[in-house]
C-alpha cells in the first residue's frame, strides 16, 4: 500500500503538477503589488481574502484533476492487471492511490501556507516600518499601541484552522472524485460531475434552509435531506475564510465539527469507491 | 501428483453487451487442469476466450458460473496470488518509471524490501537482458522491451506458477528464442507455466500439454506428443547417406509391407536461418 502511495506521488510529481504552486506565488505577489495604496488593515484583509480564496480553488482543482484520470488511466493501460495480479487487495490499491493524492495535497498546502505567511510577514515588516516613520514625533506609548494594532491585523491564530479546513475540503473532493471515477466511463464525465457536485455543495446550505421552511421537519423530508447531504456535501461549511479574514475567532467546537465532517465524508467516499470497484469488471 | 497448480471447474463467463438483449459468451463450461511442474499452452483464434480464461484464473475477472483455483486456493482470495506471476497481453506500465524502478515497485507490492529487493531487481534485469536500459524511462521502451520488463515483473517474487498471455508477441526472433529458453529454464526449476499463444511452432516446442479453445469451448486438451502423433507413421532423418541408401531403405520398407510416403531434403527452419544470420 505504501508502495502504491509513493508511486502515485512520483507519478504526480513527474507530471509537474507543482506548477500550480508557481501560479499561486504569482497571484500572491501580483495582488500585494496593486494593494500598496490601501490602509494596512484593508491591505491585510484583502491579502488574506485573496490568498485563502486562491488556496481553496487551487487545492480543490488539484484534488479533482489529479484524481480524475488516475483510475481510468490504469484500467485503460491495463497496468491495473499487473498490480491486482499481485497479492494486493483492491481496497489497498484504492487507499494507496488516494493516499498519494492526499500526500500531494499536504505538500502543496504546506508550501502555499509557507509562501502566504512569508508574504504576510514581509508586508507586516513594511507596515511596521511605515508606522514608525509616520509617528516619529509622537509619544512612545502611542507608537507601541499603533504597532500592536498592526501586528494584530496581520497574524491571527485562526489562519491555521482556516487553512486546515480548506485542506480537508480538498481531501473530501479527492475521495469523491475517486469514487466517481470508479464507475465513470470517461475522465471528462468524472471532472464534470465532480465540479457540478462542487457547485451544488456550495449552494446546498441555503437550499436546505429554504426547503425546511417550505416543508417543515417531517421525517420524510429529513430523510430526503440526509440523502441529498450524502450526495452533495455542504461545502459551504468548509468556508471559514470570512471569519479568518475579519480576524474573528473560529470557535474550537465549530472547527472540530467541520474537521470531523471532512474526514467522515472522505472515508465514506473511499468506502463507496471500494464497494463499486470490488464489483467492477476490469 | 499433489494438488494441481491450476484447476478450473465448470467456468462460464458472459459479458453483457450494452444496449442489447443478448450477451457475449466468452468462455463456455470450461474444465481445465494444469499439473504442477507442467508447461501448458492455451491455443485458439482471436476472441476465443484465452485472455478471459487467464484473467479468471487470476481473479481479475469473476466467472459467471464455476470456480477457479490456484494450488487449491480460490482465485477470489487475494492470498491465492502470492504463488503466481502474471504477464498480461501487450502490457503497459507506468511510463514515468525507469526499468529498475518498475521492478522495485512490483517487488514492493509483493512484500520484498531492502537489500533483498535490490539484488532481485538486478538479477531480473540481467535475466531479461535489460541491464543496459535499467535507468531509462519505460516511455522510451520498445514493444519487445516492455514485454521483457513485463516478464521480469511477473517473476519478481519467485512464484510457483507463471501465467503468460502471449509472451512472445512483438518480440524479435532472438528475443522470442530467449523467452522460450527462459520458459524451459523455469520448467527445469519446477515452476509451472501456463501460457497462451498464436505461434504454434513455439508452443509445440516448449509445452508439455496444450488445450485448444474455439468460441470459448475447449475442443482439445492433452499432452502435445499424444495429440500430434500420427499413429501408424514414423519419420527417419539421416545424414551423409547416398541416394542408393535411400533406394535400399525403400525396398526394405516395401518388403516389410509398409509404404514410403515422402522423401525430401531436410531444410533448416527460417528461424534457424534468421538466428544464424543475425548472430553477432
Ligand atoms: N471486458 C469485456 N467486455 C465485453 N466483452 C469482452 C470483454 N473481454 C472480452 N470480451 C469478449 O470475450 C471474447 C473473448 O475475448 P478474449 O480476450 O478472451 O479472447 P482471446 O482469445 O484472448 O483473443 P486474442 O487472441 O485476440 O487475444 C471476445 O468475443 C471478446 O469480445
Ligand atoms: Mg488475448
Amino acid at each position: 500500500m505504501a508502495a502504491i502511495t509513493a508511486n502515485t506521488l512520483t507519478e504526480l510529481t513527474r507530471l509537474k503538477v507543482f506548477y500550480v504552486l508557481l501560479l499561486f506565488a504569482l497571484v500572491l505577489i501580483g495582488s500585494s503589488i496593486f494593494m500598496a495604496r490601501l490602509t494596512f488593515q484593508q491591505e491585510f484583509q484583502v491579502l488574506k481574502d485573496i490568498s485563502l480564496g486562491a488556496m481553496s480553488i487551487f487545492t480543490s482543482l488539484l484534488a479533482i484533476v489529479a484524481t480524475a484520470r488516475m483510475l481510468p488511466q490504469d484500467i485503460e493501460d491495463r497496468t491495473v492487471y499487473t498490480i491486482l495480479a499481485k497479492p494486493v487487495p483492491r481496497f489497498e490499491y484504492l487507499v494507496g492511490k488516494l493516499g498519494g493524492v492526499l500526500l500531494l495535497l499536504t505538500i502543496t498546502t504546506l508550501i502555499m501556507t509557507a509562501l502566504f505567511l512569508a508574504v504576510l510577514s514581509f508586508r507586516e515588516q513594511a507596515a511596521l516600518a511605515e508606522t514608525t516613520r509616520q509617528m516619529a514625533g509622537l509619544p512612545q506609548e502611542q507608537l507601541t499601541e499603533a504597532l500592536r494594532a498592526v501586528r494584530a491585523a496581520t497574524f491571527n491564530a485562526d489562519l491555521i484552522p482556516g487553512i486546515s479546513v480548506l485542506f480537508l475540503k480538498a481531501c473530501l473532493l479527492a475521495s469523491l472524485t475517486l469514487f466517481i471515477s470508479t464507475f465513470a466511463t470517461t475522465n471528462i464525465f468524472t471532472v464534470v460531475v465532480t465540479v457540478f457536485i462542487y457547485f451544488i455543495g456550495h449552494l446546498q446550505g441555503t437550499a436546505r434552509e429554504f426547503w425546511l421552511q417550505e416543508h417543515g421537519g417531517s421525517w420524510i423530508s429529513r430523510t430526503f435531506l440526509a440523502v441529498v447531504a450524502l450526495l452533495f456535501p455542504d461545502l459551504q461549511l468548509f468556508n471559514l475564510a470570512d471569519e479568518v479574514v475579519t480576524g474573528a475567532a473560529i470557535p474550537l467546537e465549530i472547527f472540530l465539527k467541520t474537521a470531523a465532517l471532512g474526514c467522515f465524508y472522505t472515508l465514506i467516499y473511499l468506502l463507496l469507491a471500494t464497494a463499486v470497484f470490488n464489483a467492477r469488471e476490469l | 501428483m499433489s494438488e494441481p497448480a491450476v484447476a478450473v471447474t465448470g467456468v462460464t463467463k458472459t459479458f453483457p453487451v450494452p444496449f442489447k438483449r443478448q450477451s457475449v459468451i466468452a468462455v463456455r463450461d470450461l474444465n481445465l487442469q494444469v499439473e504442477a511442474g507442467q508447461v501448458y499452452g492455451l491455443l485458439g483464434p482471436n476472441g476465443s476466450g484465452k485472455s478471459t480464461t487467464l484473467k479468471i484464473i487470476l481473479g481479475l475477472v469473476s466467472p459467471t458460473r464455476g470456480t477457479a483455483e490456484i494450488f487449491g486456493r480460490e482465485s477470489k482470495e487475494v492470498a491465492s496470488r502470492e504463488a503466481v506471476g502474471f504477464l498480461p497481453e501487450s502490457p503497459y506500465f507506468y511510463k514515468y518509471l525507469t526499468g529498475a524502478e518498475t521492478l522495485r515497485f512490483y517487488g514492493k507490492l509483493c512484500g520484498l524490501r531492502g537489500p533483498k529487493l535490490v539484488t532481485r531487481v538486478d538479477e531480473l534485469l540481467e535475466l531479461v537482458g535489460l541491464t543496459n536500459a535499467r535507468d531509462r524511462r519505460l516511455g522510451g521502451y520498445s514493444k519487445g522491451m516492455l514485454q521483457r520488463i513485463g516478464l521480469a515483473q511477473a517473476l519478481v517474487h519467485e512464484p510457483r506458477l507463471v501465467v503468460l498471455d502471449e509472451p512472445t508477441a512483438g518480440v524479435d526472433p532472438v528475443g522470442s528464442r530467449e523467452i522460450r529458453d527462459l520458459i524451459l529454464d523455469l520448467k527445469r526449476r519446477g515452476i509451472t507455466v501456463l501460457l497462451s499463444s498464436h505461434l504454434l511452432d513455439q508452443v509445440q516446442e516448449v509445452c508439455d500439454r496444450v488445450g485448444i479453445l474455439a468460441d470459448g469451448i475447449l475442443v482439445r486438451d492433452g499432452p502435445v506428443d499424444e495429440l500430434l502423433a500420427v499413429e501408424n507413421r514414423t519419420e527417419v532423418v539421416f545424414e551423409n547417406g547416398s541416394d542408393e541408401l535411400g533406394q535400399q531403405l525403400e525396398t526394405l520398407i516395401r518388403a516389410a509391407g509398409g509404404q514410403l510416403i515422402e522423401r525430401r531434403k531436410s531444410r533448416k527452419t527460417l528461424e534457424r536461418l534468421f538466428l544464424d544470420a543475425t548472430r553477432k
